[in-house]
């Protein structure tokens, strides 16, 4: 399972990255074009499409990692048995959204056959937007995948902002200090 | 009825931990499929995507980029280094440097979290050494960042803007002199508490050092005033002006500072792309909950309701005011403002508050909801780097909310002070 968490992970950060990339490239290209005096016309509807495919991907990048926002106070106040059932029928709501989400945008797919964006007709609305079912499914697996994590989380009273503020703090421990504040002059 | 059976599972739903933006999706789900059964649920699907598209909102993308190339290339230590060598002579001076840093860096990155991290983890262990007390380091550390989120770039900003199709860069501008104003009276606050707990003046004021300092932040500072001033002076869009901060990051890290770490660059471009993520999410599930309170009229009942009670808008900025207060305390800003924007955005148009006007309200409210427990994201981190517990450092934070409390009372009924720039330059 943690082999398959992993793997689901890096694609998920090198497509995330990479989208990011694109769109910076995008938006940097075009204000380049725009001073050169020839505008690029797919600039808008292109970046448009490009963020909302980093939503979708990230969004289950952010399900694996549980740093979706979210109101643990009142969960963590109550007793084990009750913090069980509650993170049951927590966890079954968000399958049955993104189920239903997932049906749903699929279904929208298909009657959009033959419809493309307005400003590259060579690009199909099916293909740009194909991103929410896909998004979708890559949500609940994700959900699937961090659920052991979650689980022992909530049985232990531990809540995920915690974990990511540590994390967090963590990561900038190694940090030297600034040189001036521990320089010559300081502690007088 | 049906609306209010959408708010409570909302409510209960948000209750169990069940993640926000799914949580609007689903009472958006409940609401749609009543009202208009399964063609509701195709509506709803297409809103996903369409939500998710807002044109403005890729600033958010790329002002994260940049803010995680700035933090990645050691920017928050020459600008520490800098602002100690201006004012760390004063009495009370490291607690000023907090301040300063933060304005200048904070909400840059568009995770309060990893920038106080960034910052506090290099000056609340100092400022104990120094004889600061833990409790006030710690909120020090975090009101300052908190009040950061009033200066452009400015996250919250940008989401308010694209939500309520408001002027970005307007809202920009409009930051500046309740941002500056606020810096100034927490500054007066840590010379203030200085002089009362007796504390020494940390260093001599030293000129070379200042210009050896001034010299090594300099490009780093440059970045804000070529960005800020490309978008204010029309040369730029708020979101070409974040492509330019990411350029100008890049150029100044590898060329300049030469310390890109590839690795914390990975890292902090994961996080960045993942904050990206869960608001764009908030963004799409609350656009299906948009629709469904459209089709309802909702907002513009609501609206009507308020208005033949009252009309006047002090009193309506008033009620404002306290509900976003209480919502700052249980919820996270962008949830906040995602929440509240579309519902209340026709009563403020109804009683005549200009849009600007109110973005600087609901940011200033959203800054003071991250000093406040349970949901303090921003105090928790700097509590966990100072090791102090978060019932002290409230106490401790208490003048400091007072502070920011007072300048959003002088925002709300003194528009002068956020409307002058805005009056002057673009109407």
């Amino acid at each position: 399972m943690s082999q398959v968490a992993r793997l689901f992970r890096l694609s998920l950060e090198v497509i995330t990255i990479g989208l990011l990339v694109i769109l910076s490239v995008v938006v940097i290209a075009a204000v380049a074009f725009r001073y050169s005096g020839s505008s690029l016309i797919w600039y808008d509807e292109v970046a448009s499409v490009l963020l909302a495919w980093i939503t979708y991907y990230g969004a289950a990048l952010a399900a694996l990692n549980r740093r979706h926002l979210a109101f643990s106070g009142f969960l963590l106040s109550l007793t084990p048995p009750k913090r069980k059932v509650l993170f049951f029928i927590s966890e079954a709501v968000v399958y049955a959204v993104f189920v239903t989400m997932a049906w749903a945008s699929w279904f929208v797919l298909r009657v959009m056959s033959g419809e493309t964006l307005v400003s590259l007709e060579w690009v199909s609305l099916q293909f740009t937007q194909s991103v929410v079912p896909i998004g979708c499914v890559l949500f609940i697996l994700g959900q699937i995948l961090s659920t052991p994590g979650a689980w022992s989380r909530v049985l232990s009273g531990r809540s995920e902002d915690l974990e990511e503020i540590e994390s967090e703090i963590a990561r900038q421990q190694p940090a030297d200090p600034p040189s001036s504040i521990s320089g010559p002059g300081a502690g007088k | 009825m049906t609306t209010a059976l959408v708010f409570l599972v909302l409510a209960l739903l948000v209750l169990i931990n069940v993640p926000i933006a799914v949580a609007i999706a689903a009472a958006a789900l409940v609401g749609t499929l009543s009202f208009k059964g399964s063609l509701g649920l195709y509506s709803a699907a297409l809103k996903m995507f369409d939500g998710a598209t807002s044109f403005p909102l890729i600033a958010i993308p790329l002002f994260i980029l940049a803010g995680a190339l700035m933090n990645t290339s050691g920017i928050s230590r020459k600008l520490i280094d800098f602002t100690s060598a201006l004012i760390g002579f004063v009495r009370g001076g490291l607690a000023m440097v907090n301040v300063g840093v933060s304005l200048f860096f904070a909400e840059i990155s568009g995770s309060a979290v990893a920038d106080v991290a960034a910052i506090g983890s290099v000056l609340i262990p100092e400022m104990k050494r120094r004889r600061y007390k833990s409790a006030f380091a710690a909120a020090i550390t975090s009101s300052s960042a908190s009040l950061a989120i009033i200066i452009p770039p400015s996250i919250p900003m940008i989401l308010y803007g694209a939500l309520s199709d408001t002027s970005i860069v307007q809202l920009f501008v409009a930051g500046i002199l309740p941002g500056l104003l606020g810096g100034f009276a927490m500054l007066c606050f840590c010379y203030w508490f200085a002089v009362r707990h007796d504390l020494p003046r940390e260093e001599n004021f030293d000129l070379r050092r200042l210009w050896s300092a001034a010299k090594a932040a300099g490009p780093a500072m440059l970045l804000p005033i070529i960005i800020l001033g490309g978008i204010f002076g029309g040369l730029v869009t708020a979101t070409e002006g974040a492509g330019l901060a990411v350029v100008a990051a890049l150029f100044i890290g590898i060329f300049i500072y030469r310390e890109l770490d590839a690795r914390q660059l990975y890292h902090a471009l994961i996080d960045g792309v993942t904050q990206t993520a869960v608001v764009m999410l908030l963004v799409a599930t609350s656009a299906v909950l948009g629709l469904y309170l459209t089709e309802v009229e909702l907002p513009q009942k609501l609206a009507q309701w308020i208005t033949e009670t009252t009309s006047n808008r002090y009193i309506v900025l008033m009620f404002l005011n306290v509900l976003l207060l209480l919502l700052g305390t249980i919820l996270h800003g962008a949830a906040a403002i995602i929440l509240v924007v579309p519902i209340v955005l026709p009563l403020i148009q109804h009683v005549g508050i200009d849009p600007v006007h109110f973005g600087i309200i609901l940011t200033l409210n959203l800054a003071i909801g991250q000093q406040t427990p349970p949901v303090a994201s921003v105090l928790v981190t700097s509590c966990s780097i100072a090791r102090v517990d978060i019932w002290q450092a409230t106490k401790a934070n208490l003048p400091l909310i007072a502070v920011l409390f007072s300048l959003l009372m002088a925002v709300t009924y003194l528009p002068f002070i956020p409307m002058t720039l805005v009056e002057i330059f673009y109407r």
